[in-house]
Order: structure tokens, then sequence, then C-alpha cells
């Protein structure tokens, strides 16, 4: 990399909330204040502003960053958002990387926001949208359902112990009773309380997940002459590196995040990091289920691949054990903002690493750490390593500073009531629509379910038939070849049973969403499992489509009613 | 500031009011495969960064980002949604390239807005919740409050506007990718039906389905990719205030700072001497005249003889939108910027065809990121005569 | 792409939309802007001393330089109008039964402009720059709301 080296020299962030009554810009500027109040720079400092937030419809405003862009101090400044879905918070340190190591800014404002108690009748709303407009939608998918998904994919896959993914979200609720933001801290929760919880959507319980916040974070970051001016305990960005796979998420094997391998082998190239498990020295990986901290942990090769569970159970991920994961508390324990929550992390390394987290504080002198976030449809990865050059500062004594900056501020939070009564709350339902043009390749497909046949398109250099099908091949970059008719069966990928509907109403009978991997292809896509008892799905099962009676097809992927297993022919 | 950056393939589809029967993912992968065709690059092997941009409510698509990377070659590679006009993608490319991260990038913008069916109610959805929105305000009338604080500032009047509309529209009967082709006179502009008056419905750039994909590369690389670069010799960005109640009414401030960043960037001191032709905002005809003000291209009095002495037609000494503008090629939202820059490169390349303007050897190209935003992009561009 | 949609049957939509709606709180400042609003008629704004700049409404934060700011001011109710626009079409381009008018107005003490309707403006051109004056609806019809201002009539010559 030939830019100058970039350091992170402040950061702040409000409390993360279930309802927050500040406005989505009100928590921008609590966070952004905050971050510049800790080292102390005024906003007439700030070179550029670099703002992210997860999709619009949870604020509930249409190009929200420029509504949110003065709250971040974007007024008169060159500001850009970016996002990558969950992967924004993290992705917004590398964008205030990029923007400082060009040598065009000296300092940057980093702000991640998101207010997500804006959505009725439940946030999870937001989420029916971020599936495939005409494939995926029409099949009703919430989000839990891809999570739940993969969850038993990786379960299935190496016989992980349900206890043993369970003891993370006991781990970090623990990590963030220790913390002032949080939202969830909990000291005495047990394993047993995880396994106890609800049963959302299978393996999915309801203490697996990280709860659904309001709040803003922002950090500061400067190139490394303005940053030795600014501090002189500078935490340096080493390396980060991002990647997106594939949209098609039903053609992957959910077992194991490549995207996040490949955005760790990025960072870690720049960083100069050649034996993470030995040169990282504590980790914020992303949390929004449990098992995603253990997914992500093998993505980042810091464990082996299915081993990284094992690690959780015999304490290695503990705040005093080798290496020490989410001290935070994580997404699972101060709260799941989404951008917010990946910008927190990019905070607390800056915090562990210079000795300031105080009751979090890992022990020892860690010295260097990575932050990692995901999102989109198990698509994407971003990861950042940042460093304090040979270990948190040393009082004259020789003792490490260790104090407790008063980097939390504004969050005002609202209980039910509060948010249903407030004076003056608007309700708006945008009344949105769209007549979304099919195209060639996804009109032929549903053209093909209208006459009983699941088509493909065949990729002739890669030797791949696409299901579903594009006019493109994503490997190799080119115009796919042909049409090719394929089977009506196929095999369970993964599958979820899913207790209860997007806005968390109970479901009975539950939902049998699951991931089909279509023979005669090398694709398949999410489908209903149906005519099959609950306790009998398995993952590779043999399964069939059941096919509505021909006057009732539509052109539509709901043409398919369900899958059932094949029976004998 | 090192190192330099060049636009080395440029590849663009649709351009059209509806584009039937090609979901947006077709349409960019055939600008895709345009662009990496005059690139002479592999995007498997070849490109190291990609750079989309686009918004959700625009898409109908929540975290829209997740649709981007088979069509473009992007998958398993760094992709970034930045939600702005392609123009700041092509920023963040110079980002990333001067950075070290990126020696050749990829940005996309399209529009894919004949798929929506209430463009209206989303326009509003960008304003305050609390204190635009129940107003009942739509973004039409932010534009028609604008133009007469603009008109009223700079004593500029209805009949420039007008001239501005006629001057793009006809300018698109020489460009074979506009959508709107006119030929279409003053007095018609001045004679159709106010929307939010003084703004009138010939003011008002007609929406269009389009993508245009731009393959930059750092200097060491751009040799190699093609005979004729053309450089990014300048690029500033720059916001306002995003509450109504608050900006600066009547003028583009916020288009004045990102022109200062680029012009010194570009080393333009004089730039009404120095830039051969420019393509700037004028999603509403008044905006090019509030854009060539703030980018310090004309005085109103000066603007107003301009116009007069016909100096921003395509043979004048300032051509401004020869392409036809959005006026004249269509609105394609946040490809808007990626669009003037096509016209700009081809201009520079004297790949212009009957549009090719003479000695076009530095162009400017502007873009605003529409009502309500206060958010705008300037970027310089020169070919080997130009530097 | 050498295969395309040719024949217009054969071009495939799907329609959708975005299944939720929306709530918002005012927030810090705007709670303050919109029980004085309600409570006492006031159009309260927020004034940065260090840009001599006074917001309306109420701002909890000063955009230009993050300065904290407090809902101190009370402005109005008169003021100028800054700039004016007669609409002639609804939200999708449908056209209205009637015109609508829409102003900013840079209310006396403030700074920055106050967007609301233009109240019957009569047969009498309005012009830029003319006195104006915030029309509030009764008391008890007051919900706390931009809509409990009804909005803006040409201000009585005599008040001038």
């Amino acid at each position: 990399m030939s830019g100058t080296r970039v350091a992170v020299v402040g950061a702040g962030m409000t409390r993360f909330m279930r309802r927050a009554q500040e406005t989505g810009k009100e928590l921008a500027w609590e966070a952004a204040r905050a971050a510049l109040d800790s080292c102390e720079l005024t906003l007439a400092d700030v070179d550029a502003v670099c703002l992210t937030s997860a999709p619009d419809a949870f604020d509930g405003v249409h190009m929200k960053g420029e509504y949110l862009s003065d709250g971040a101090g974007g007024f008169g400044k060159p500001f850009i958002r970016t996002y990558v879905g969950g992967g924004s918070g993290v992705f917004t340190a590398i964008q205030g990387w990029y923007t400082v190591a060009s040598g065009m800014f000296d300092v940057a404002l980093l702000v991640a926001e998101e207010k997500m108690s804006s959505t009725q009748p439940h946030p999870q709303g937001a989420f029916l949208t971020i599936f495939d407009n005409i494939l995926e939608r029409p099949l009703g998918p919430n989000l839990l359902w891809i999570f739940a998904l993969e969850m038993n994919r990786y379960m299935s896959a190496y016989g992980l112990d349900k206890r043993d993914i369970a003891s993370v979200a006991v781990k970090n609720k623990r990590n963030a009773a220790g913390h002032p933001a949080a939202l969830l801290g909990q000291a005495d929760i047990t394993v047993d309380d995880v396994l106890a919880s609800e049963v959302l959507a299978w393996p999915v319980q309801r203490l697996d997940v990280s709860p659904i916040s309001d709040g803003a974070v922002a950090v500061v970051v400067a190139s490394e002459e303005a940053a030795k001016r600014i501090t002189d305990r500078p935490v340096w960005i080493e390396g980060v590196g991002w990647n997106l796979d594939t949209t098609y998420w039903t053609n992957r094997d959910l077992v194991y995040p490549e995207y996040v391998e490949n955005a760790a082998r990025m960072a870690y190239d720049m960083a100069g990091v050649k034996e993470p498990r030995r040169q990282i020295h504590v980790a914020e990986p992303y949390d929004p289920f449990d098992y995603k901290e253990l997914h992500h942990l093998e993505g980042l090769l810091l464990f082996e691949k299915g081993k990284a569970p094992e690690a959780a159970r015999d304490g290695v991920l503990d705040r005093e054990g080798d290496l020490p994961s989410c001290p935070s508390g994580g997404l699972l324990g101060v709260g799941n903002p989404i951008a917010a929550a990946g910008l927190m992390k990019i905070a607390e390394l800056f915090w562990q690493l210079r000795g300031e987290a105080g009751a979090r504080q890992v022990p020892g002198t860690p010295e260097r750490g990575v932050a990692q976030a995901w999102g989109d449809l198990m698509q994407v990865g971003t990861v950042v390593v940042m460093g304090n050059d040979g270990g948190p500062p040393k009082t004259a004594a020789g003792l490490p500073v260790v104090q407790t900056p008063p980097y939390t501020a504004g969050g005002h939070p609202l209980s039910d009531g509060g948010f249903r009564s407030a004076l003056g709350a608007v309700d708006h339902r945008l009344g949105a629509r769209y007549s979304w043009d099919a195209g060639v390749a996804v009109g032929r497909f549903l053209d093909g379910l209208r006459a009983g046949k699941i088509l493909g398109r065949e990729c002739r250099r890669c030797e791949r038939v696409l299901v579903p099908p594009r006019m493109f091949c994503e490997r190799c970059f080119r115009e796919t070849d042909g049409w090719i008719e394929v089977e009506h069966t196929g095999t369970v990928q993964t599958y979820s049973i899913c207790h209860v509907s997007w806005d968390m109403q109970p479901l009975d009978p539950p939902e049998m969403p699951a991931v089909i991997s279509i023979d005669g292809s090398d694709g398949g896509f999410l489908h209903m499992l149906g005519e099959v008892d609950p306790d009998g799905v398995r993952i590779g099962m043999d399964v069939e489509a059941v096919w509505k009676p021909v006057g009732e097809r539509a052109g539509s992927i709901l043409d398919i009613d369900h899958f059932r297993p094949r029976r004998q022919s | 500031m090192e190192p330099r950056v060049a636009v080395v393939g440029i590849g663009h589809a649709g351009f059209a009011p509806i584009t039937a029967g090609l979901s947006y993912k077709e349409l960019m992968f055939e600008a895709a495969q345009r662009a990496y065709a005059d690139a002479q690059v592999d995007p498997r092997a070849d490109v190291d960064s990609f750079v989309c941009c686009s918004e959700d409510y625009l898409e109908g698509t929540s975290i829209f980002d997740e649709y981007v990377p088979d069509q473009l070659g992007a998958v398993q590679r760094p992709v970034q949604t930045v939600a702005a006009d392609g123009l700041f993608g092509v920023a963040t490319a110079l980002m990333l390239i001067r950075s070290g991260a990126a020696r050749v990038v990829a940005v996309e913008a399209h529009s894919k807005v004949s798929d929506v069916l209430t463009l209206g109610a989303i326009e509003q959805f960008a304003m305050d919740p609390v204190f635009n929105r129940p107003l009942g305000v739509p973004a039409l009338a932010v534009a028609g409050l604008d133009m007469n604080a603009f008109l009223e500032r700079t004593g500029l009047t209805e009949e420039h506007c007008a001239m501005v509309a006629a001057k793009n529209r006809t300018n698109a009967l020489d460009n074979p990718r506009a959508a709107y082709p006119a030929d279409v006179r003053p007095e018609d502009v001045e004679d159709s039906a106010p929307v939010y008056w003084p703004l009138r419905e010939l003011e008002v750039a007609g929406r269009a389905d389009g993508c245009v994909v731009v393959v930059l590369a750092a200097e060491e690389r751009a040799g190699d990719l093609t005979e004729a670069p053309v450089w990014l010799l300048g690029a500033g960005w720059s916001s306002g205030s995003p509450t109504l109640e608050s900006r600066t009414w009547g003028e583009a401030d916020f288009v004045a700072r990102a022109a200062e960043r680029a012009y010194a960037m570009a080393g333009i001191e004089d730039p009404g001497e120095e830039i051969d032709l420019a393509e700037v905002d004028d999603v509403y005809a008044f905006k090019e005249l509030q854009h060539l003000e703030a980018l310090g291209l004309g005085t109103a009095g000066g603007l107003a003889e301009m116009l007069a002495e016909g100096e921003l037609e395509a043979d004048g000494d300032l051509p401004v939108n020869v392409s036809g503008g959005s006026l004249g090629q269509g609105n394609l939202f946040e490809a808007n910027g990626l669009a003037r820059l096509l016209e700009c490169a081809e201009q520079l390349r004297g790949e212009a065809g009957e549009r090719q303007v003479d000695e076009a050897y530095v162009a400017l190209v502007q873009s605003w990121r529409g009502v309500p935003t206060t958010s705008a992009a300037v970027v310089v561009l020169g070919n080997e005569e130009g530097t | 792409m050498r295969e395309k949609v040719a024949r217009p049957d054969e071009v495939r939509r799907w329609p959708g939309d975005f299944p939720v709606a929306h709530r918002y709180t005012p927030g810090l400042a705007g709670d303050a802007f919109l029980t004085a609003l309600r409570d006492r008629g006031a159009i309260l704004g927020s004034r940065c001393e260090r840009c001599a700049y006074t917001y309306v409404p109420t701002r909890l934060f000063c955009e230009r330089c993050f300065a904290e700011l407090d809902a101190g001011v009370e402005l109005g109710p008169e003021g100028t109008l800054v700039s004016f626009t007669i609409g002639f079409v609804g939200l999708e381009g449908e056209p209205l039964d009637r015109p609508v008018t829409l102003g900013l107005v840079r209310l006396d003490g403030a700074d920055a402009v106050l967007l609301h309707h233009v109240l019957d403006p009569g047969d009498e051109p309005l012009e830029i720059g003319e006195r104006v004056a915030v029309v509030l609806r009764a008391p008890e019809e007051r919900t706390g709301s931009i809509l409990d201002i009804l909005g803006f009539a040409v201000a009585e010559a005599e008040s001038d």
C-alpha cells in the first residue's frame, strides 16, 4: 500500500436503546460530538465525513444518508454514504481508511446510525424486502429463515452441540454487563437460559439473537501526521479487507463464509499478519446471532473449520481467555442497531488497544485486534486489523493507563407506551409500488414454471447449469449458452422449522423453508417443504416438487406449491 | 498528487424511457460488457475493486448492494455501494487508487426507474417526516421554490430557463442515445403547463432507464489499457444543509464548494477560459444556469448574454450539455453523473460524431443528487492535449 | 445478449411494495417545538451564538459548528416571504382541483425559513419580499403537529 498510515484517534457512541426519543439526526450528532470531544477536536477540524446506515426502510427515509448528513457533520463538507448491508459499520472504517490514505484528506469523521424502531409494526418488516423481488419474496421469507438455514447447515456439517453455541450468547451478554451503553447486559445469564428460550425458527431460539436497537457510533480517523498532532496514543488501521459473494446464496454451501476469509486475507496481507491466531490478541467478530460469531472466527482464520464452538465452550473466547472475542459484549449484549453495531466494534478495539476499556478491558497488553462484520444475503465480509505499535502506553510507575472515558453521550429511551403516545409523533405509510421487469432469464423461468418445467441456463465454459437461471455466468463473466430443463427433484441442502411470522406472531403449524439443490443443475432455490412431519425432515433428504394444478399456475415461484419427500418411483 | 488516474473504458446500455424485457441485472451486464471490452480488461482478473451507486427505494429492494456483483464480474471481489450519484463513485475510485488499495476500479450506476409506479411518493419520502411531509410537498414544489428564489436573486427570467430547455432538447437530436430528443423552441417551453410555477412541464427532465459502467486505472496501468486515456484531473464533492429550512435557497453553494476543490486539484484558475465543454445537471432547466453560476462559468448577467448569443450551444464558446443533458437524454437518477462523464469521455476522445466539439481538451462534469438534497460532485477531465 | 425478449406479450413483470409503515418521533428538539406550538401557539427556534444563526424549527445542534442548542428563541409571528410556488399537480403528476401555494417565510428573528402553505393569496399576485403572518389553528384543535399551523397569510397593511 502506498498511502499514508491512518490512525483512529477518537470514538464515541450513544446508548443502544430499544426505542430512542431522538431522531436519527440527533443520534448521529450525539455520537459524532462525543467522538470529537474524546480527542478534543471540533467540526472545523474535520476534512471529510463518511456515513453509513443499513436499509432506508429502517429509519423510513428515502436517501437517508442525505437526511442524516447534518447530524453526521456533513454540512459544507465532502460527504459520502457507503453501505454493504450488515457489513456497513466496519466498512465505514475501511471508507475512512481510504479517504485519508488517499492523501486527499487529513481528518475524517466516521458515523454509523440506525433507528430501527421507526419501522412498524415490527422492524423485521424492513427485512422482507431484502429478498429477491420475484423468486423469493412471494414465499414470504423472514430474516430468521436465512440465519436458521445457515445455522442448521453449520451445526449439521460438524455435528455441533447447541450448548457450545449458546455459550457465546452467555459470554457476550455477561461481557456487556460492564458496558455503559449496553441494552442487554446480563451478568447472571446461563447456557440453560438460552436453551430454554422460545424456539423462533429452529435451531434459532430467542436468546441466540441480538436485540433490535436504535443508536449511533462515531469514530475519528487521521493521517499519520495529523494523528500525532491529535494524540500520543493513536491506534493504527494496519489492514482492511472487504469482499462480496454471489447474490445467488442458494447456490452456495452455507457451511463456511468464504467471503469473510477473502476479506480477512486481504486485510492480513496488508497488515503483514501471517499467523493470525498468534498475532491477533483481541477480536470483535460480528455476532448478530451466537453461531455467527463462531462462523466468523473460522472465516477470520482464527480457528479451524468447525472448531470455534469448542473454543467457546472451553473459555478460550472469554475476556480472560487466550483469544478474547467480543469483549464489548457485542451485538448480543450491547445491542444491534445494524450499522452502528459494526462501528461499535472498531470503537471497542480502539478502547481495548489504548487500555481504556475500563471494566471490559482484556488483561495483558494486547497489541493487535481484528474487527469484522457481515451482511447481505450471507454474502459480505468486512475486516479491519488495528494495532498500537507495541502495546498501550505505560505510566511512569510502569502500570498501564486505564481509564473509562466519558464516551457515551445521549440516548433517551422510550417505553412502549411512551413511544405510542409521544407528542407529535407522525405515522406514515409510504404506498410505494413497483412493477419489476423480470427480464429475459427470470421471465423465461417464470414461463417455464407455468408450463410445469424448471429451467436452467448452461455455461459451457465452467460446465455448470445455473438455477435460478441468469443470462450471465458470474464465475466466467460471459453470456450463458442456452436453456436446459432440469429435474423436478432435488435434495434438502438445509432447512428450518419456523414458528413465528416476520412480525413475531406465532405460527401453527410451523413453516418449513428449505434450500433445495435441484437435480440436473449446479444450483437450487429457496422453497417450502410440505407433506412431512417437522421431526422427519433431514438435510440431504430427497424431495420432489409438488405443482399447483395447471389452471392455478400464474408464472410464479408459487406454481410449485411445495417440495415433499420423494416417493419411490 | 500521485498517482494520476484515467478513465480507460466506458460502456452504457438502455437510455430509453422504458427498457421492457430487460431486468436491471441484464441492463448492468450489457453496460459492463461494453466497458470491459472498451478497456480490454477481464473483470475476473484485472479489476481490483468495484463501486456501485444506488438507493434502495429507487430499486424497491432493501440493502440493494446484495444484487450487484454477479452481472459485473465482481463475485468474491471487493465491492461496495455508494448511496449517491455515479460521480461520487468516481470520487471513491480515485481515493481507492490513490490509497494504493486498487489499481483498476470499475464504477457502475444505473436507473431502472420504469419499474417504479410511485416515484412522486418515494421522492417525498426523502423529506423530513415530522416537519415537511405532513404538508404534502412534492419534489417539484421544492424545485419551484428554488427556481423562484433563483430568478428573484439573479434577475434571470423564465425566458432564459426556456432557452435552456429548448437548447438541450434540440441538442439531443444529434445524440443517438438520447431518450427525449425533440425540436423544441423556447416559446414551446413557455407555453407548456406550469407544474409548480414558475417551473413548467417542459423544464422537467423525463425519466429514463439506463446504465453506465466506467473503468478507471492508475497511470501505471492506464498506458497498457488504452491509447486514449481520459485523465481525471480533478474531483470535488460537497454537501450543504439537508434541511429545507436552513439551506441557502436559490443558490447552489454546495456546487461552488465542490468545484473549488476540483479546480484546486486540477490546477484550474480561470474555469471560463480553461474548460472547453461542460455537462452539468439540468434535471430542471433553471438548474443548468444555477449550476453554471456556482461553477464559476458565468455570472447572472453573463449567462443571460451567453444564452442570447448562443455561446452555450454546441458550436459556441462554452458548449454546455451538448449531449442534450438530462432534459434531452432523460433523467437517469444515480446514473446522471456517469452519463455526463460518458459524453465528455467521447468528446475528449474525438468520438462524439455529429456532436463533436472542436478543440475539446478539458471537460467539466457536475452532478446534483436532486430534491431534496444539497449534495453535488464535480469532475474535471482532460485528454493528452488537455493535461 | 444473444437472446432477448422481443415480443411485447413476453415481457414479464412482478408487482411489489414495501409492506411496512413508519412512526417518527419528533426528537428532543422537535418535542420542544411542538409542545410550545400546541400549548402556547408559539414558534420556537434555536440560536447558535457562535455562528450567529437562528434555526427554526428548534434544533438540538448547530449543523454548522456542532454546538448544542436549546429552544430558547421565540420567533414571528410575522415574517418575510422568501420564495413561493404555485402547484398545479399532485405527487404523481395528477392535476389538482385547485392550485396550491407553498411559501418559504423568514420569520422575524430567524435566519432559517419555515415552509408552509400560503393561505388564500387572493387576486393580488404574491410577491417575494412581502410581509406575511402565521395563521394558527384554534388552541383546542392543536395536537402538536406542523399542521397546528394552518399556513401564512399576507399581513394587513397596518401591521407593516
